[in-house]
């Protein structure tokens, strides 16, 4: 395969100047969000080993860029943050310190299978809220995440509930082994209604309870959820009961009318034990983030600790956020020889009053018109004039 | 109401597919299917449907240019999309099978199988531990054994007829196949309630 000079590898892209200053618009305005929150920004390495971060990730074997170090070790360009966060939080340094909240803005990796235009390398903003293993810990989140997307202006906006834990313990009830569970996950991942009810057909489900069984995928609210709930048992009682007191939180912030409480949500990344939500909005055909309660990763770093974030897909974003309507004024100083410093003293002072000013010098430029067509505003101290 | 973009295939599943929304209860126009058009619109129920080739309604729904789509089973199968599927329709029900010339064994050296789905073929032989040549073909996947191309086809059948014609007979059925009602994951969530809607509707017929 011969590569023309101008291919990049499969995946990556380059990120031209307008779609450059609409991310660090997204940028500037998601982690001043998030810092005002009390959320200190971090960045981890961009290789991190396999055995460590690539296993924990929950991000498929296929989809990681690996390569080798110079001893032999196996490296992943890192797929995802919250492992490599979970993995600062852990060391000394933060231990002491929790809880801790941690933000970040940096791009993850993962290769892609189909079609040569899905990202293989994009940029994701979020937190971790590590050490506070309560329901207000994930109220926070959720809420902290809406706010970007108000910010942003993103219309629709929808947030997916669900909680996997009390899922587990209700398929539990329904007489299900914890095999047969991982089998009805793996169709409830994909929201595949018409796998779950052939997967009911052939589990070991009373056939008075079939019924009850293929109406847990239909749920969209808190008190539908109910019906499944067993009066006697303290643990599905005490979860449900949170999921209650969430409810009333985001009743008063405003945001009940854009939540969906679907028990049979759950994320495709496995290291979500508890509480799971994903956030949708008009203009993007893909789910612009998500997030959950991982207590179960910070074991794998040996730390009792319960831990929750979320993480927005920058790239998504840039489809969902309202644009920007405002034409930025860029003035531009055209110069000769003779008229350099002149040049150079008012582009100076332009700048100093905050005027983006670009100096040239005339004689460089083929297409003038063309050229000075870029601009709001043209200066000309080359002796020619503007038109 | 929100507007709804449906994909439909074009061709054998299209009447099918129209016939049970008008059976469901949609005020539908009477005649749809004018097979120039790519874009049509049914005011009353604030339907767009898009007309497109069986094997890219999937993409289209994944993308979330349509919301929701009706695709056979065997597309999915092929292209593992990440989209909803909501409803078995029950309509289009076909299956596809391995076929071949009568009384042959496969080449010991390299069995060939010529098929249009060579992700569905690929995964079965596997599955039984054969190893395989997979040969890929567009269509007239029939001619490859009669002009000694493949030892097996792997392909839809549905009535028999033209594997018959062709002198082929059936080897092993694979996975039965329908069309099933598929959703964008984010219209899913957008527009629940009409597409909660549409799948109780089509249920009720598809039940019939």
């Amino acid at each position: 395969m011969t590569i023309q000079m101008f291919e990049k590898p499969l995946g990556m892209r380059d990120d031209f100047p307008f779609i450059a200053k609409k991310k660090a618009e997204l940028r500037s305005k998601g982690t001043s969000i998030m810092e005002k929150a009390g959320y200190d920004l971090l960045q981890t390495p961009t290789l991190e080993y396999y055995e460590t971060i690539g296993k924990i990730s929950a991000i498929a074997d296929n989809a990681l860029f690996k390569l080798l170090d110079s001893q032999g070790e196996t490296l992943v360009l890192r797929p995802d943050m919250t492992s490599p966060i979970a993995r600062v939080a852990a060391s000394k340094l933060l231990k002491e310190k929790m809880p801790v909240r941690l933000a970040y803005y940096s791009n993850v990796f993962r290769a892609q299978k189909r079609e040569g235009g899905r990202p293989a390398e994009f940029e994701q903003m979020g937190v971790e809220l590590i050490g506070d293993d309560s329901l207000y810990a994930d109220a926070e989140v959720i809420i902290l995440a809406s706010s970007i997307l108000k910010e942003l202006q993103v219309e629709s906006v929808r947030i997916v509930i669900g909680h996997t834990q009390l899922l587990q313990l209700i398929l539990k009830d329904f007489g299900l082994s914890d095999e047969q569970i991982d089998l009805v996950r793996e169709a409830l991942v994909s929201k595949n209604s018409v796998g779950f009810e052939q997967l009911a057909l052939s589990l070991p489900i009373k056939e008075e309870a079939l019924e009850s069984f293929n109406r847990l995928i239909t749920t969209s609210t808190l008190a539908e959820w109910k019906q499944w709930i067993d009066p006697s048992n303290t643990e599905q009682n005490e979860l449900y009961e949170e999921m209650l007191k969430l409810h009333k939180i985001m009743e008063r912030n405003g945001l009940v009318d854009s939540v969906t409480f679907d028990l049979t949500f759950i994320s495709h990344m496995t290291y979500y034990t508890g509480l799971v939500f994903e956030f949708y909005g008009a203009g993007s055909g893909f789910p612009l983030g998500n997030g959950g309660r991982y207590d179960g990763l910070m074991k794998q770093f040996n730390l009792q600790v319960g831990a929750t974030g979320f993480g927005l897909r920058v790239d998504r974003l840039l489809e969902a956020m309202a644009p920007n309507r405002e034409k930025e004024l860029q003035t531009l100083v055209l110069f000769t020889e003779e008229t350099e410093q002149e040049a150079h003293e008012l582009a100076q002072k332009l700048r100093s009053e905050g005027q983006r000013t670009t100096l040239q010098y005339a004689p460089a430029v083929q297409a003038l018109d063309e050229f000075t067509a870029l601009f709001s505003d043209v200066r000309r101290l080359d002796g020619g004039t503007n038109g | 109401m929100d507007e709804l973009t449906i994909a439909m295939p074009k061709g054998r599943i299209f009447e099918e597919a129209y016939e049970l929304l008008v059976k469901a209860g949609y005020d539908l126009p009477k005649e749809l299917d004018d097979s120039r058009k790519l874009i049509v619109e049914a005011p009353n129920e604030r339907f767009r449907f898009i007309l497109a080739k069986p094997m890219d309604v999937p993409v289209y729904v994944e993308h979330g240019v349509a919301d929701v789509g009706i695709a056979g089973k065997d597309v999915m199968l092929e292209h593992d999309r990440s989209v909803h599927e909501l409803l078995d329709l029950g309509i289009s029900s076909c299956y596809i099978a391995t076929a071949g010339l009568p009384n042959t064994t496969m080449n010991e050296v390299t069995p060939r199988i010529a098929t249009k789905y060579p992700e569905v073929a690929s995964r079965f032989y596997r599955s039984k531990g054969e190893q395989v040549e997979i040969i890929e073909l567009n269509g007239s996947i029939e001619l490859a054994p009669m002009i000694g191309l493949a030892d097996r086809i792997v392909d839809i059948v549905s009535t028999g007829k033209t594997l018959k014609e062709n002198g082929l007979v059936e080897y092993e059925k694979i996975v039965d196949i329908t069309s099933r009602l598929i959703a964008n994951p984010v219209s899913y969530r957008l527009k629940q309630q009409r597409i909660s809607e549409m799948v109780e509707k089509l249920r009720k017929q598809a039940l019939k």
